[in-house]
């Protein structure tokens, strides 16, 4: 008999570790990008064509209140081993559970249009016609979803993610800002008393911190079958994710302060407009790095918000986990899929561009409406003993935790008084 | 018939017809085929009593009526094996055994079963849902207006297993016994379903064997993950009862720290087994062969030989040949158990083997093994090393295994599944 020994292939122990490594980064980094899709690069533009560096301050800050929420989140996650829909649904009961699900999908309904939206854009500054870029956006989902590995598809969500930052980051380079002012606005809020400066604050902090983004942490984090013992792994992610999510939003924010807001070019709303005002004045590859970045960001939103809100709705009905991934073995799934795919096309399609603004808008008020409803689940669940183990939350994350929701429950109620009395 | 959530908040009246607080909560005890209600929660100004099945008259979605009137508030003890239907059941996830998968509790119905109230079976379907949402009046109507029915889907008490975590409240040991029956396949399907906690609870809960051959079936990295949260002593257990070409691909893929640990625990003779198929590359003959096989030597008759059987007791993908080696371990034959049985009982093996059987070395590639296998139709093909000692065989299963597309079934259950899983 052979000398028993513990060598072994090489291949084998590589690929342990490999998945070890990877298996625990990346949650909170795909979420994080994602959280920058194409509403949010819409949003940080038009904040720096508007309002210059001065709002970069609500960055700041919103990247510190994300990584709470996305900490509690992904805490959630790790403790239960389930995600926020079923854990709703067992610890509050199936009307709460239908009631978050049903707003989740409809203000989902309405990212989707915006990411398809996006893509339009994006495309259109190449020349596309809307129809090509509706039908491009569709084949991309319809493919993720088909032919979807999502363990390669998690390392696509992430190259696109740093080819993102990229694009934005050169832009802002390209747009010579002035960094001291940038860097000051950064720590030093500077206060007005106009309503548009604040929904503009209530958007930017909306468009980061979102429910969906909320539920994606945390199933993610279950399905990876993380444990406790992953905590710390699991918070340099989180903490990687909302940092890095934030810096792409302020270069975004400041390449359009610097090329457009300090030229006194205010007007543009939209981000396609303000990619071609950045043409004579930061140069036409900034143009292309815009539309790049917004396209790849609107594909990120496209692979991301669907499959959530689908999977949300699965978990928290039983419906069909853990069945083969076919069709016909999943249907409410991939129905509810067709209903995404093919409702946000045809809003693209048939509504002019004008009032897809209008369909965006209701979409980001019913999202505003059910961050509250979402955060106060997840802050209530965390502090729940039994149910959290030695991974509660303490009395530190707990009050950061309230503060941040009690801040986004005013900023939400805000939105809605003034979207209300402004229309 | 009652269903739990027609009964939850209707009012309690004592025997005069006096309301005294609102159903909180049924109690059953688990055990029999259909558990019997055995007590009532009771929500009285905000406080919860319990009170003795007993001294309740009637329950109906009218509500409660009790046999007193002076409600005893003698503080009441749950016993072990007794469950509370809408804190530990209602919206929990339980394994349907019947369907193989796990599923979502929408509501639960209740029976009278001679002459008592049992809790008889559990709604999964879509009605339970909707009268849930007190949506079943309207949606009926609007059904019958279409002319369709509302599904109703009902998984009978006794084909379901609610996992751990569900009822870890009351410390209840689920048997999981129904579990234990389903083909190991199907059980590794539904354990591939739950989370991490209950994952262990469900295999803890299993004999030995029946948990090695429930992650025989598992995903490799679904296998480490189990592996790895278990007692290293009952990981080690476990192990012994796989398959050693199989432990070893998997005791190779745990971390350094617990693969020494659960090594040191096993067997010696199993353990430096694993150890030696570990040593082989993965994709070679060596690295897909089991040491489990029966090597007799020349000189013995059939009726020896099958005496040997007899004592070996080996496992039904090995009985098929058996090996004649010299003392040296050489292989010099092999007998089909057709020719051991008939053959005369007398008769020395030597006589009616076949010499220089087809043989493969461990070096050999997956795809040689497979072509062999096939070429001459052989249920399992021996591996020798250099010498041309035996060392295991590759039996026809796992030959065909390199066949196959992988992943073999496109099973992709998990959205955000572990990375690595489906790259193999």
């Amino acid at each position: 008999m052979k000398k028993p020994a513990l060598t072994l292939t090489p291949r084998a122990v590589n690929r342990v570790r490999f998945a070890a490594i990877l298996g625990v980064l990346g949650p909170g980094l795909v979420s994080g990008f994602a959280d920058n899709d194409a509403g949010g690069i819409s949003t940080y533009s038009v904040v720096g064509v508007r309002f210059g560096y001065d709002l970069l301050w609500v960055l700041l800050a919103s990247q510190i209140v994300l990584f709470f929420t996305q900490e509690v989140g992904a805490r959630l996650g790790l403790a239960t081993g389930q995600g926020l829909a079923g854990l709703v649904r067992e610890q509050y009961g199936v009307r709460w559970a239908t009631f978050m699900i049903s707003a989740m999908l409809v203000a989902n309904v309405g990212s989707i249009i915006s990411e398809f939206a996006g893509c339009s854009a994006a495309l259109g500054l190449f020349g596309w016609p809307s129809w090509a870029s509706a039908l491009l956006a569709a084949t991309v989902v319809v493919l993720l979803l088909t032919r979807g590995n999502y363990s390669k598809v998690q390392y696509l969500f992430v190259a696109v993610g740093i080819c993102v930052s990229t694009a934005y980051f050169i832009s802002a380079l390209l747009a010579h800002p002035d960094w001291g002012r940038a860097a000051s606005s950064l720590v030093i809020p500077r206060l007005a008393a106009s309503p548009a400066y604040w929904v503009a604050v209530v958007a930017t902090v909306g468009t980061t911190i979102t429910p969906w983004g909320q539920a994606f942490i945390q199933s993610y984090v279950a399905d990876k079958r993380l444990g406790p013992e992953d905590l710390v792994g699991e918070r340099l992610d989180v903490g990687l994710g909302a940092f890095l999510t934030n810096l792409i939003a302020a270069f975004i924010v400041v390449a359009c302060a610097a090329a457009l807001w300090a030229h006194n070019e205010t007007n543009a709303t939209d981000v396609a407009t303000i990619a071609l005002a950045l043409q004579p004045l930061a140069g036409s590859l900034t143009t292309v790095l815009f539309a790049v970045g917004l396209l790849a960001a609107s594909f990120l939103g496209l692979g991301v918000v669907p499959l959530t809100s689908a999977y949300a709705a699965c978990e928290a009905f039983g419906w069909e986990t853990g069945v083969d991934w076919r069709w016909r073995e999943a249907p409410a799934f991939y129905g509810l899929m067709v209903f995404f795919v093919a409702s946000a096309a045809l809003v693209v399609l048939v509504v002019p561009s004008s009032g897809l603004v209008q369909v965006m808008f209701t979409a980001q008020v019913v999202n505003c409406l059910l961050l509250p409803f979402v955060l106060v689940f997840v802050m209530r669940l965390s502090a729940d003993k039994k149910l959290m183990g030695p991974l509660v939350s303490g009395r530190f994350l707990l009050s950061i935790g309230w503060l941040g929701t009690a801040l986004l429950v005013v900023l939400s109620v805000a939105l809605v008084v003034t979207s209300v009395l402004g229309t | 018939m009652l269903y739990l959530s027609q009964a939850i908040g209707r009012p309690v009246r004592d025997q005069h017809g006096e309301p005294i607080g609102k159903v909180a909560d049924l109690i059953v005890a688990i055990g029999g085929r259909y558990p019997p209600v055995t007590g009532i929660v009771v929500n009285t100004n905000g406080r919860e009593i319990f009170l003795q099945w007993q001294s309740v008259t009637s329950l109906d979605s009218g509500g409660a009526t009790l046999r007193t009137s002076a409600i005893d508030i003698t503080k009441f003890q749950q016993r072990p094996n007794e469950i509370r239907l809408k804190r530990d059941l209602m919206d929990r996830q339980i394994v349907d055994i019947d369907g193989r998968k796990v599923v979502r509790v929408n509501d639960l119905r209740l029976d009278e079963v001679e002459g008592a109230l049992h809790l008889v079976a559990v709604d999964v379907g879509p009605s339970g849902l909707l009268r849930r949402l007190g949506l079943e009046g309207p949606w009926q109507t609007l059904a019958r207006g279409l002319h369709r029915e509302v599904p109703e889907r009902y998984i009978d008490w006794e084909d379901v297993d609610p996992v751990e975590r569900t009822i870890a409240s009351v410390k209840l040991r689920v048997p999981h016994q129904r579990l234990a029956e389903l083909h190991p396949a199907d059980l590794a399907t539904i354990i591939d379903q739950l989370s991490r906690s209950d994952r262990v609870g469900v295999i803890t809960s299993l004999d030995d064997e029946a948990a090695a051959d429930a992650i025989g079936e598992m995903e490799p990295e679904t296998q480490v993950d189990i592996l790895e949260d278990l007692e290293p002593a009952r990981a080690a257990d476990i192990l012994e009862e796989m398959d050693p070409d199989e432990a070893a691909d998997l005791v190779a893929d745990l971390s350094e720290e617990s693969r020494e640990e659960i090594l040191g625990l096993m067997e010696k003779d199993e353990a430096e087994e694993v150890q030696e198929l570990m040593t082989y590359d993965e994709e070679t003959a060596g690295g897909i062969m089991t040491t489990e096989f029966v090597a007799v030597r020349a000189d013995l008759t059939a009726a020896q030989t099958i005496d040997r059987l007899r004592e070996l007791e080996p496992t039904a993908e090995t009985i098929y040949y058996v090996y004649v080696t010299d003392p040296d371990g050489r292989l010099v034959g092999v007998l089909s158990l057709r020719d051991l049985i008939v053959a005369r009982p007398d008769t020395p093996i030597s006589t009616f083997m076949y010499e220089e059987p087809v043989a493969v070395h461990t070096d050999a590639g997956q795809d040689e093994v497979t072509e062999v296998v096939a070429r001459y139709n052989l249920l399992a093909v021996p591996v020798v090393d250099a010498d041309g000692r035996l060392e295991g065989i590759v039996t026809v299963d796992d030959a065909i295994d390199t066949l196959l597309p992988q992943p073999s079934k496109r099973r992709l259950p998990h959205l955000f599944g572990r990375s690595g899983a489906a790259d193999r």
